[in-house]
């Protein structure tokens, strides 16, 4: 009996460096977080026209039945000039649907953005308080979502979407929903 | 005297308790509540109170925008949720799922308890020993009996 | 030069210390006494050379020698002399360094002060100390050096973090590894005493001083790193539950409970296997600190820049110690000997609430932090622990604590009758209620303020109230005042830490429950009140520092009755590493600490967001951490504690 008493802290421990080596093998960030948006309905957005391009709402997603991307940007974020010239290629040479939602922004920055570099996006909304893209679960800009035909969100991108990432799982995973 | 006594300490607690009902904190209370219990997402481990990150100010202002709107403190934690998971709360659910941390404190209490209850039904302390003072205990109390001698 | 002589001295400690662990331990298994005795030139050669290779660190820091790596990367020229030497410590390299001139300068303290020790404990002792320090330093020497030389010399710092530069943070780690590391000397007098498998009172009288002499470090070092949390964070609290803070708060709960068990060990001569256990947990919590702090598997606000290569060698250690420890503990501990025992109501039986209590407290923020791991291993789910988790289990723990502190040092040893103590419950209890109730009435409190303030009464009261019945009543004034000139300065002690932790409940207690903040923008002109105190925000002045500028605010606070007096908050930008900080301006006295942050600036630069906290007896935390920490030291005064001490009796005793 004492002897069980005395090896139970040794049994605890042992527990406890399985979970540690578990943590340091699998070399996660723990501050990474998925989206728990994931495999589950594009939720209610309600945007603002930007000046004369096309404004969308959750509808025109469901009623488009094809898969289509979400990208959520701004003038001022850095990030965002970088991946433009990916989400130009995706919706020119891909032929992809890309809804932007621009986030708390300036109009006019907005629109000179999209006069000098070109317009990647099928429709645009604005998000003028950044209250709109919190009901996607959006942390910063830039983020991408992919939207499969029926209008689940499948897939979240969080950062600039990069060559590699466009070819080795934007567009792979679009693929495979089609 | 007992009953004077017990009959003074209700009425004092009775007053003081009645009269905390009324929070100090003015008008938002439960607004500071909520900032306390949600986590800023883009921040290492601060609290929304606690944070000037751009989104933490929106989510405060969504926060403020649905207690107007006559939102329960649970409805919005619950919206927050189905938005960015239960990682956004500083205090996990009381749910089946999270029931270890819950009742941990509380094993480790009884279990400390339990193993103090089997050590002493083991070895009683008998009659017997308690006249057979240990050698130690015999040189304290010579030293004891040395000291108040001296006095 | 001098760095490549700081290295070389490291590395040659790499094989001192091992042979002060193989050297010793050979000499008790062959019975050789001159074998054993090595261990003492070993621990005074250790300790030098670290020094040596220490000192050799700081100073190519004081000369910024940016021909080293870690000076290039964490130093820069233009910072005061004081940040230039608390650099050395202020990044991981260093810090380990300066963890192990700690740990090799108790070995030396050790061998030192433990001469007249039997032989064989003391010299199982230093090898233990020994293996520690082998350890450590092959970990500094193959994965964290801090002596590795630049190819091309850099001509300027990167700097280093500018919320670091902090007179209490500068301080903060090395007391905090002197609570650390002193913990390891009462695990290697744990680990001696299950191989020489036998606890007798002088390994206790032994054990006891060393534990103190830690828990007052660590008190102290997280004291201090909490101060410079809540002076420099600017978010106007002063404990945020981190998993770095709970780092170090596990390790002091544990030697909290060490402390209190070592002295029913000492004056009872049982629950030794349990003493020795929380010897082990104690250090073992230590080193998973050290593991928490640089793995990077938990989210903090503090840690360091962590590497999973130095999280696995560190893991390594950990099992190796603890683990081994615990195996030790496991196949040794049922062969010791409980000794004397003793009756649920006694002097020993609130002692082992309060054990059961602080292992529990330390147990619940050990599943707490660790909880976000748990989870994510076995669903795959992420969730966070947080203050609001940690205070609502917290408490109901404490709250029994407390109330068994005021009237636990009343009950007699081995069996007490509650007949004889049961007025004084009851007086104190009924003091208390009524201070409190008068109080919270007046100020308009809410339940747990109540439940706050009637703690810090009842054991204030209760702790004085023993004092007094310890010296005696129905005496003469003047007898009274003789005989509490002579108590031992362990009861004055034991009284000070208590009424310190009671000034510090009433201190957190206060501090929270009648805390106002305010958030609002505000322009040049404006003013806000709070509390009847009125701060009007005069001006904004760009002001230069060594290497930073800032934006510094000017507010007069007028009070009723009292002379005015300014507050100056700044948001400072440091160009070296381009951080812009914000340093909040606090106003603190015995009754209040009013903390003014200016925020960002709106409208370009016409309004802030400015927040201020009023927390009333804030300063009272620092107080009672203060009143804890000389209770301790005063207790090491003891006579009866002083180091050494008990080896004379011990010969005394040979001597007869």
């Amino acid at each position: 009996m004492k002897k069980i008493y005395s090896s139970l802290p040794l049994v605890f421990f042992f527990i406890l460096t399985i979970f540690f080596f578990r943590q340091l093998i699998l070399k996660e960030d723990p501050s990474e977080l998925p989206s728990v948006l994931i495999d589950k309905s594009l939720p209610i957005i309600k945007l603002e026209k930007l000046a004369e391009y096309k404004l969308f709402n959750r509808e025109n997603l469901l009623l488009l039945k094809e898969p289509s991307l979400i990208n959520v940007w701004s003038s001022w974020c850095a990030p965002c000039k970088i991946e433009h010239e990916f989400l130009l290629a995706m919706s020119a040479e891909y032929n992809i649907k890309i809804f932007g939602i621009n986030y708390k922004d300036d109009k006019k920055d907005a629109i000179n953005v999209l006069k000098s570099s070109g317009n990647p996006f099928y429709a645009i909304g604005r998000d003028e308080d950044g209250i709109q893209s919190i009901n996607l679960g959006v942390y910063g800009v830039p983020e991408t979502f992919i939207i499969d035909a029926n209008g689940n969100i499948r897939y979240r991108h969080v950062g600039p979407i990069l060559e590699y990432d466009m070819k080795n799982t934007i567009l792979p995973i679009l693929n495979s929903i089609k | 005297m007992k009953l004077i006594t017990l009959t003074l300490f209700f009425i004092f607690s009775s007053i003081a308790l009645t009269h905390s009902q009324v929070s100090y904190k003015a008008d938002n209370t439960e607004a500071y509540e909520l900032y306390e219990e949600l986590r800023c997402l883009v921040c290492q481990n601060q609290s929304l109170l606690d944070s000037d990150a751009p989104l933490a100010l929106d989510l405060k202002k969504l926060v403020l925008d649905k207690l107007e709107e006559g939102k329960s403190k649970e409805e919005i934690k619950l919206f927050l949720v189905e938005r960015y998971g239960e990682f956004i709360l500083l205090k996990p659910t009381f749910t089946i799922k999270n029931i270890l941390l819950w009742v941990g404190p509380l094993i480790f209490v009884i279990f400390g308890f339990f193993t103090t209850f089997i050590f002493l039904r083991k070895n009683p302390l008998t009659k017997e020993e308690n006249v057979n003072l240990t050698n130690i205990e015999k040189e304290r109390l010579k030293k004891i009996i040395d000291r108040e001698l001296k006095e | 030069m001098i760095i490549e002589l700081g290295h070389y001295c490291l590395a040659l400690v790499l094989t001192i210390s091992f042979f002060q662990f193989m050297i010793p331990a050979l000499g008790v298994r062959f019975n050789s006494n001159s074998l054993m005795k090595s261990s003492f030139i070993t621990a005074y050669l250790s300790f030098t050379l670290i020094l040596l290779s220490f000192f050799s660190l700081v100073y190519a820091y004081v000369t910024s020698d940016f021909s080293v790596s870690l000076v290039a990367k964490n130093s820069h020229s233009l910072k005061p002399l004081i940040y230039k030497i608390s650099g050395v410590w202020g990044n991981h390299e260093g810090s380990l360094l300066l963890w192990v001139l700690i740990l090799t300068f108790y070995s030396a303290a050790v061998a030192l002060l433990g001469r007249k020790l039997p032989l064989k404990l003391i010299s199982l002792v230093l090898s233990c100390q020994g293996l520690i320090a082998s350890a450590f330093i092959s970990f500094i020497l193959f994965t964290s050096n801090p002596f590795i030389r630049l190819f091309f010399p850099e001509v300027e710092g990167e700097g280093f973090n500018p919320i670091l530069q902090d007179f209490g943070l500068a301080i903060h780690p090395p007391f905090l590894y002197l609570g650390y590391v002193g913990l390891s000397v009462t695990f290697s007098f744990s680990i001696a005493a299950l191989l020489v498998g036998k606890v007798d009172t002088i390994w206790v009288k032994w054990v006891r001083p060393w534990t103190l002499i830690a828990w007052v470090f660590l008190t102290i070092g997280i004291a201090l790193g909490s101060w410079w949390a809540y002076r420099e964070l600017g978010w106007g609290g002063w404990w945020f539950w981190d998993p770095v803070e709970n780092a170090s708060f596990m390790p002091w709960l544990a030697a909290t409970a060490l402390l209190h068990s070592s002295i029913v060990a000492e004056k009872r001569d049982t629950l030794k296997a349990w003493t020795i256990l929380l010897a082990i947990v104690a250090f073992s919590f230590s080193l998973l600190g050290t593991f928490i702090v640089r793995s990077g598997v938990l989210i903090s606000v503090h840690s360091f820049a962590s590497d999973p290569s130095r999280g696995l060698y560190i893991l390594m250690l950990l099992i190796f110690f603890t683990g081994g420890a615990l195996l030790l503990f496991a196949k040794k501990a049922s062969h010791l000997k409980s000794g004397s025992l003793f009756q649920p109501l006694s002097r020993e039986g609130a002692l082992v609430i309060n054990n059961i209590i602080f292992a529990s407290a330390a147990a619940t923020v050990l599943l707490g932090t660790l909880y976000p791991i748990f989870i994510d291993a076995i669903n795959n789910s992420k969730v966070s622990v947080g203050p609001p988790y940690f205070e609502a289990v917290f408490i109901p723990l404490m709250v029994p604590a407390i109330l068994l502190c005021a009237f636990s040092p009343m009950l007699s040893w081995k069996r007490a009758k509650l007949e004889n103590i049961m007025e004084r419950i009851v007086a104190v209890f009924l003091c208390s209620i009524i201070l409190t109730s008068i109080l919270v009435f007046i100020y308009n409190g809410s339940a747990s303020a109540f439940l706050g303030v009637f703690l810090g009464f009842w054991l204030i009261l209760g702790t004085i109230y023993e004092f007094i019945m310890k010296v005696g009543t129905k005496i003469s004034f003047k007898k009274f005042i003789n005989r509490s000139l002579n108590l031992p300065r362990s009861a004055y002690g034991m009284s000070l830490a208590h009424i310190g932790v009671a000034i510090f409940v009433i201190g957190v207690t206060v501090s929270s429950a009648w805390r106002i903040d305010i958030e609002q923008p505000i322009t040049i002109g404006d003013k806000v009140i709070i509390n009847n105190i009125e701060l009007n925000f005069l001006s904004v002045n760009n002001v230069n520092g060594p290497n930073w500028i800032a934006e510094r605010g000017v507010f007069e606070v007028l009070q009723k009755d009292k002379n005015n007096e300014f507050l100056y908050p700044e948001r400072r930008f440091y160009p070296a590493s381009q951080v812009n900080t914000s340093e909040p301006a606090i106003m603190s006295n015995y009754i209040f600490d009013l903390y003014i942050v200016l925020g960002e600036s709106i409208n370009n630069n016409k309004s802030y967001t400015l927040r201020v906290y009023y927390s009333p007896f804030l300063n009272w935390i620092w107080l009672g951490i203060i009143c804890m920490a000389l209770g301790g030291i005063l207790s090491l005064t003891d006579r009866k504690h002083r180091l050494g001490y008990t080896t004379k009796i011990n010969s005394a005793n040979v001597n007869k």
